[in-house]
């Protein structure tokens, strides 16, 4: 399977860097062919521009910043998103991300005289995301799951009609045991196994 | 009472910036004092670096000076008001930011002797969003209208257990005629007046 992982941390002593890890260790194990992007190290700019906000319909090739990254969200099979989940949400990287790649051309069309978008991203079959919270499953309930629904609602819509997504998180890690997170990073690295 | 008005999209001749005058203007013939602050004019990084991210558990997790600056508007503000476009459901990256940021230990929340986060935003008696979207009402709902649960929801819980919060949408903005802009601009100022 072609899968895209987009990673998204500063730092590379987090556990966010070992959840990548341990998932590339998976999808490599699987024989899955992978193109990865880390957001902070390609130095990655999160702002969408007022001149990409006026053009925001213009299609791609009128856009060559964010070509690379649209290229692989074209190409794969598989979205696999790694971040920390920080205010109920992605990061704002990676929500820039979200924001500046996702245009139309590349996730949808609007095509001329409609109101309503087509979606694009037929190729995208999974969607998965590996995420950490530092507030238990409770209180993200009560916050609403701003973060989960952005991927299994506004992106999935956008993807195949059969897309479906996996949700692997590891909540209340403020407070986690080593024995949680060991058990965190293998299921991350079992569910990329298993990913088809 | 002095009030914060946090403002993200990067088209300075906007209705979205147009918005963010109108909410001012109304906080103004109230009497209040109003900061506007101008994600985008600020120049305002989105993203949390890496030296951010060290320095969020020690003693002093902010370090730009403006951070810093905005950090301590929002310690004394009495009214906290976002406005932006929603964006796949949720806030613009450079808003989103602004929370990871600006919204650290010391300023939002505390963490108490047991590690457990306790509200630090208790100045804080009312929250409101002001937002523009492309999709109609009822798509919102359906994708759970994110950015707005993100304000009235996660950072809702760290302010006092009597703050309030006020939502003022203008769904479906492509579609929209320019007399409903205009009753919706009217809207912000009055809402904003009689906070």
């Amino acid at each position: 399977m072609k899968v895209n992982l987009v990673y998204c941390h500063p730092s590379e002593a987090s556990i966010t860097a070992a959840a990548r890890d341990r998932a590339l260790a998976g999808l490599h194990a699987a024989g899955h062919d992978v193109r990865v992007n880390d957001l902070y190290a390609e130095g990655f700019v999160p702002e969408l521009s007022a001149w990409e906000r006026t053009n925001h319909l213009s299609p791609p090739d009128t856009k060559p910043a964010i070509a690379p990254y649209a290229d692989n969200l074209r190409w794969c099979e598989a979205l696999v998103l790694v971040y920390p989940t920080w205010w109920a949400g992605q990061p704002a990287m990676l929500k820039g991300w979200i924001d500046r790649v996702w245009v139309a051309g590349v996730a949808y069309e609007l095509p001329a005289g409609s109101t309503r978008i087509r979606p694009q991203l037929h190729n995208i079959r999974r969607i998965v995301a590996i995420t950490t919270h530092g507030s238990t499953k409770f209180v993200n309930a009560l916050e609403g799951e701003a973060g989960k629904r952005i991927v299994t609602r506004s992106l999935r819509v956008l993807c195949s009609k059969r897309a479906r997504t996996k949700w692997v998180a590891l909540y209340n890690i403020d407070r986690s045991t080593d024995a949680r997170r060991t058990a965190y990073l293998s299921r991350v690295e079992n569910a990329m196994r298993n990913l088809r | 009472m002095q009030n914060v008005v946090v403002l993200a999209h990067p088209n300075p001749d906007g209705f979205t910036h147009a918005v963010a005058g109108r909410a001012c203007a109304g906080f103004l013939a109230a009497g209040h004092e109003v900061h506007l602050l101008d994600l985008y004019a600020l120049g305002f990084r989105a993203a949390m670096s890496l030296q951010e991210h060290v320095a969020y558990n020690g003693d002093h997790p902010a370090i730009d000076p403006l951070v810093v600056e905005h950090g301590e508007l929002v310690r004394n503000a009495g009214a906290l008001v976002f406005v932006y476009p929603t964006w796949w459901s949720s806030l613009p990256a450079i808003l989103k930011g602004w929370l990871e940021r600006v919204m650290v230990p010391g300023v939002a929340f505390v963490f108490n002797t047991e590690g457990k986060v306790r509200p630090g935003l208790t100045n804080v008696r009312r929250i409101v969003g002001i937002s523009t979207y492309g999709s109609p009402r009822a798509y919102v709902k359906l994708v759970n209208d994110n950015g707005r649960r993100t304000i009235t929801r996660a950072l809702r819980l760290n302010t006092g257990v009597r703050t309030r919060s006020t939502w003022l949408g203008l769904y479906a903005i492509d579609n929209s005629t320019a007399p409903q802009r205009t009753a919706f601009l009217d809207r912000v100022e009055k809402r904003m007046r009689s906070l």
